[in-house]
């Protein structure tokens, strides 16, 4: 309950900094509606010279889009600190202030920032979806709502997982902010039909950085009734859970390897 | 008068040069990009209605596949640019000051570090990966190899385009940066420099691709000059008379958005604010 708390005290705190520059606050979230227009607009473009990709039309092509967004936005919200603690916080010792307060270092992390540019994608990626589900024909069932759902939000722990991984690496190498983006990069492969990609890619994309698990799968189901979505829910919910027990151990394996830069 | 910039040249390629590891990781990152959408354009022409060998806007999938490969090379070796960092870094430490008072000019500084950030990178990438890519798909039938005296006079044109890009990217770049006098801040302006100049330019896809008057549109705007021109004139897309209007076009844009620059500079100096400095 403290913790709670707690949390609460230091987003408000970091909404508040955030304010200063309000600025930049406007140009970032209009930038962020450009850049999606602009690569929703280039799919389009795309997509416009054939009738179908691998069999998948334009609209279900942008609801694989517009999903991708829910579970992407919901760890934007939550874990952007963690790019810092990969490219920066390690580096310059800024870290040290955590270890000196009676709190976990991770729960520190998560609440030093909140990030409301993430309610900007979410809105986006729901726009989409209602956008393009008025040109598909489902097949829903009480299953595929709940894999849905599933998919959403265990999908964003699985990404968070990846991100708390990839950048307790940092503790030993510093600086982990490039590797992290190699990681965090396969969302892009994710927005698209695992049915484009060769094999292997898609095993890897379903195994190994398991971005094509929680997005592409579930809309395929979703959409052309692939899979049994019970498997596909209890796949989802398995891989986070999985991840996040790894994620949690190797940061506090990493952890005790950090270093103060001494200045 | 380049001698005074000399230094700044040096010490932007140097700066590149000692941290060439984390590029090679950039690069990784940029060639997993890349990967995805030559799959994307596989799959594109595999589902067209004409089958794969189809073209499509002017391009077969073969050319399609080099276009990608060949803008992401390009790309990674000239839009290196630091220009808006190092804007927002000297109002937020106040370091702006010191530059003033300097028989230096602000712009020049930055146009220096730009042309050495962008030889070095040549140096270390652009050479070694246009080669080999070039050899590769030379040697499995991607690209029609033309004669040599063609090969050679687009390459010099590739080159000079390539030159007129980096100068360009830099203008517009500092450009953005500018804006930080007014905003203070530099991360929302550089999101949006970064995703006009890859839409806009054709890095995410050739601009034949765009609809009809929207393309044209789009085609008298500077970003073409910074990636597809360039491209284009490399794979002989461009007759040489084409090739001379697209080079006049981009100087045309350097000079208009250098006296741009200009004006921004001498209005937001006296707005800047320095926070603490």
């Amino acid at each position: 309950m403290n913790y709670i708390k707690l949390y609460f005290t230091c987003i408000k705190r970091s909404m508040i900094s955030r304010l200063e520059y309000k600025k930049d606050t406007f140009v970032a979230l209009f930038s962020f509606l450009f850049s999606n227009l602009c690569a929703l607009l280039s799919i389009f473009f795309i997509l416009q010279t054939i009738p179908a990709l691998e069999g998948y039309s334009l609209w279900e092509v942008g609801f694989f889009y517009g999903f991708s967004m829910i579970p992407i936005s919901l760890d934007h919200l939550f874990s952007d600190e963690f790019w810092l603690v990969a490219y920066r916080r390690v580096k310059e010792g800024d870290m040290d202030m955590y270890f000196l307060r009676p709190v976990p270092v991770m729960f520190q992390v998560f609440a030093e920032t909140f990030q409301p540019e993430g309610f900007g994608e979410m809105i986006l990626g729901t726009a989409l979806i209602v956008a393009c589900s008025f040109n598909i024909t489902f097949s829903v069932s009480v299953g595929t709502i709940i894999m849905i759902v599933v998919a959403s939000v265990f999908g964003a722990m699985i990404i968070t997982s990846l991100k708390i991984i990839f950048s307790s690496f940092a503790f030993i190498f510093k600086d982990s902010g490039p590797l992290l983006q190699i990681i965090y990069n396969f969302t892009n492969y994710a927005k698209y039909p695992l049915k484009i990609y060769p094999k292997f890619l898609r095993l890897i994309l379903i195994f190994i950085l398991p971005f094509g698990l929680f997005i592409s799968l579930p809309v395929d189901t979703l959409i052309n009734g692939t899979y049994n979505p019970c498997w596909i829910s209890l796949a989802i919910i398995g891989g986070s859970i999985a991840f996040f027990f790894l994620a949690v151990l190797i940061w506090s394996i990493c952890i005790k390897k950090y270093e103060s830069t001494g200045s | 008068m380049f001698k005074r910039y000399k230094p700044f040249l040096r010490a932007s390629a140097m700066d590149l040069a000692v941290y060439r590891f984390n590029l090679i990781i950039w690069l990784l990152v940029t060639v997993l990009q890349m990967v995805c959408m030559v799959f994307l354009w596989f799959s594109v022409y595999r589902s067209s209605a004409g089958g794969i060998n189809t073209i499509i806007n002017g391009f077969n999938y073969k050319e399609m596949i080099v276009y990608t490969v060949f803008t992401t090379i390009f790309t990674f070796v000239t839009f290196n640019n630091e220009t808006l960092w190092l804007i927002y870094s000297d109002i937020r430490k106040g370091t702006i000051g010191n530059y003033l008072i300097k028989p230096i000019s602000y712009r020049g500084k930055f146009i220096a570090g730009a042309i050495g950030g962008y030889l070095i990178m040549t140096l270390m990438f652009g050479l070694p990966l246009f080669a080999i890519s070039y050899t590769v798909f030379g040697l499995i039938g991607f690209i029609t190899i033309p004669t040599w005296y063609d090969l050679v006079f687009h390459i010099l044109l590739f080159l000079v385009a390539q030159f007129l890009a980096v100068l360009l990217n830099d203008t517009i770049t500092y450009i953005f940066g500018l804006f930080c006098f007014y905003t203070s801040s530099g991360w929302g302006l550089n999101s949006l420099r970064a995703t006009l100049t890859s839409f806009f330019s054709g890095t995410l896809l050739p601009l034949a691709f765009f609809p009809p008057v929207f393309k044209d549109i789009v085609n008298w705007m500077p970003f073409a000059g910074l990636s597809q021109n360039p491209i284009l004139i490399l794979l002989l897309k461009y007759d040489y008379l084409s090739c001379l209007k697209v080079l006049g076009l981009s100087i045309a844009w350097i000079i208009v958005l250098e006296l741009l620059a200009k004006l921004i500079f001498h209005n937001g100096i006296k707005k800047v604010t320095v926070q603490g400095g």
